[in-house]
């Protein structure tokens, strides 16, 4: 048998669902010498700006139970230096690239995907509202729906671009962020970004991130992320979604296509195992084939639950 | 080029409680490695210790006569401690050589350098101490540590260089002279030493007096730095320092080795 791993993403069409997690994976091509990249369904480069940016000042990582924190500050070479210096080598390697990007305000937003452009070397645009390791912007958007229901409006009309928004997992209802993206003209959601965390240094008293707070990402989100697609694949049946969040082997991948994303992205993981995601393509077609599995589109959003039953007191 | 690979435990010796040398079959990284190079190595499949460790590739070696990469290394945590642990045969998936190695190409023969170690700073000292030796470089080795407990692989220094090169200095004075490592340094700069270049690894307080010694004396120096690491290639941007320019530079990658000139010491 062989088994089918295309996968269709709403205007993309993916060689198969795996892909990298923004700034887990640099500009992709750090990677070129442990995976091939043209094997990968996609991959999203580090979070872009309009103008290269320094980050926040270390300590910016520290390893927690199953995980890490991170606050790295959306350090990165601009979206100029990327489409000069990084985008025509990714192209050359067979990179089907989605170019993640932010900004502190919805100009700086637009800024970046009109520099962006009808650049064909770039899949589609992921638009990152939920980075919790800056001051301004990002979280503000993530947290609100309102807010994001603006920011996504102004770069619809700026861009003809996929538009993939990734929201942020630090809401009561990521359902409302989803309805209020989708609502204002996101072909795509990505979930989840990292939640929120605080590591302490006992001796000093003091946190083990200079930022504070960093986000927490790893094994130890997966379930939450599993939950939150759940929730926005019953809510939203036709969206295409990236799943997320603590990916680490084929099962892990399979459970987010059954929770309902179309398909996943790898993160923390990468820095445990460069390989990784190129293995996991194989994997994953193996696991489809042992499971009579033809086509790896048939697995999303396949997961039965029962009816919940209001509570009954004896 | 670095390679990810899968590399088996040969040999672990064990110096006290808290320090060891981990051997490892050399894979296709012993051929790569240079001084001051480091590897990521994954210390088992558990999810605590999660990432890989960074560790500088100590020597490239034989153990029974079997090629091999030699770690040193101290206990400091969950990650160093399951890393003595590993029976003999166990393959840990290592990525290496990674990092900008030590700066020895441009050094001639007449030239004269100084290693200066702090605790387990030795460690990438060991394998520039053979290869300074094997090219006929004549070098000064000064290691300091707490106490003479901390002061590692002296046979292997001495080989290479000669005892009379190698000089300690401990906290408590039991081994070698009673003080700091850099006062060893002074001393021989005070005695008309001089050096091409200094190469140093240790503590980052060792770091900050070294860099304040070295701008003085208007030395060159390469620093073996440190940071948290989760990658080890470049790509997280976690193991950052600041730097002169203004820029925060990943230590993985355009470190692990830098002249002290080019990091900002006042903002690390
Ligand atoms: C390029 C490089 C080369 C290194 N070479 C050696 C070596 O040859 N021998 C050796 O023993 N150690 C070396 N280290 C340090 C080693 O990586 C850390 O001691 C190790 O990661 C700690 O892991 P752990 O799980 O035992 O400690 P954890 O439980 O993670 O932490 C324990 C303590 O160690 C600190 N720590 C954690 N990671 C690092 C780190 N990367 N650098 C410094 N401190 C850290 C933590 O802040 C904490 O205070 C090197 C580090 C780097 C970056
Ligand atoms: C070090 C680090 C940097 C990250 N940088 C970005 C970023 O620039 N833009 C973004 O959208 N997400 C960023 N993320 C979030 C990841 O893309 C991903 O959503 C999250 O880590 C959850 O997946 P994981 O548990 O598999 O890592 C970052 C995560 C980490 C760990
Ligand atoms: S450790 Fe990831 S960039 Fe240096």
């Amino acid at each position: 048998m062989t088994v089918d791993l295309s996968t269709a993403f709403g205007r993309l069409r993916l060689k198969n669902p795996i892909a990298t997690a923004s700034g887990t994976f640099g500009y992709g091509l750090e990677f070129a010498d442990y995976l091939d990249l043209a094997s990968l369904g996609a991959i999203s480069v580090k979070g872009l700006s309009r103008r290269p940016c320094h980050g926040n000042p270390p300590p910016r990582i520290c390893e927690t139970d199953a995980g890490m924190l991170n606050a790295i500050g959306l350090q990165n070479v601009g979206i100029d230096a990327f489409l000069a210096e990084k985008l025509p080598e990714l192209a050359r390697l067979g990179a089907t690239v989605i170019a993640n990007v932010w900004g502190d305000t919805e100009e700086d937003y637009v800024a970046v995907v009109e520099r962006i452009g009808h650049e064909r070397r770039v899949a589609a645009v992921e638009v990152n509202v939920s980075c919790p390791n800056v001051v301004r912007g990002g979280m503000v958007f993530g947290n609100n729906p309102e807010a994001l229901a603006a920011l996504v409006k102004r770069i619809r009309s700026a861009t003809r671009h996929p538009l993939v928004v990734k929201l942020s997992p630090n809401v009561t209802d990521i359902v409302a962020s989803a309805r209020a993206a989708v609502d204002a003209g996101a072909d795509a959601l990505s979930l989840i970004n990292t939640l929120v965390g605080l590591a302490i240094d006992l001796e000093r008293r003091e946190p083990k991130i200079g930022f504070t707070t960093g986000g927490l990402s790893g094994p130890a989100i997966r379930p939450i992320a599993l939950r939150m697609v759940w929730e926005v694949r019953t809510a939203l049946p036709k969206i295409p979604i990236f799943g997320m969040g603590g990916i680490e082997t084929v099962e892990h991948v399979v459970e987010f296509l059954v929770a309902g994303a179309n398909a996943v992205q790898i993160g923390t993981a990468n820095f445990r195992d460069p390989s990784l995601a190129g293995r996991l393509v194989g994997e994953l077609a193996a696991w489809c084939e042992s499971h009579d599995v033809a086509r790896v589109s048939d697995l999303v959003g396949t997961l039965r639950t029962r009816p919940r039953k209001d509570h009954s007191f004896a | 080029m670095a390679v990810n690979e899968s590399l088996r435990v040969l040999k672990t010796i064990h110096y006290d409680e808290g320090h060891y040398s981990l051997f490892l079959s050399a894979g296709a990284i012993g051929a790569r490695t240079k001084p001051g190079h480091f590897a990521m190595i994954q210390a088992g499949e558990g999810l605590r210790p999660y990432l890989r460790r960074a560790f500088s590739i100590a020597d490239v070696t034989t153990m029974a006569g079997v090629p091999a990469l030699e770690f040193v290394i101290k206990i400091v945590g969950v990650g160093t401690a399951a890393l003595a642990r590993f029976a003999e045969g166990t393959p840990l998936p290592v990525l290496g050589p990674l990092g900008v190695p030590f700066p020895i190409d441009d050094l001639l023969h007449s030239d004269r350098v100084a290693l200066v170690a702090g605790g387990i700073g030795l460690a990438p000292l060991v394998l520039l101490a053979r290869t300074l030796a094997a090219r006929g470089i004549a070098a000064d080795l000064f290691y300091g540590g707490r106490n003479e407990n901390d002061v590692l692989k002296r046979g292997d220094f001495e080989r290479f260089l000669g005892p009379h090169r190698c000089r300690y200095a401990t906290d408590d004075g039991s081994l070698g002279r009673k003080g700091r490592v850099t006062e060893l340094l002074t001393h021989a700069l005070a005695r008309g030493g001089r050096y091409r270049r200094v190469y140093a690894c240790g503590p980052v307080a060792m770091f900050r007096a070294l860099a304040t010694l070295l701008a003085d004396a208007n030395l060159e120096g390469s620093f073996a730095m440190e940071s948290e690491m989760a990658c080890g290639f470049g790509v997280c941007l976690g193991c950052v320092v600041p730097m002169t320019d203004g820029r925060f530079a990943t230590i993985c990658k355009e470190g692990p080795c830098v002249p002290p000139t080019a990091i900002d010491w006042a903002r690390l």
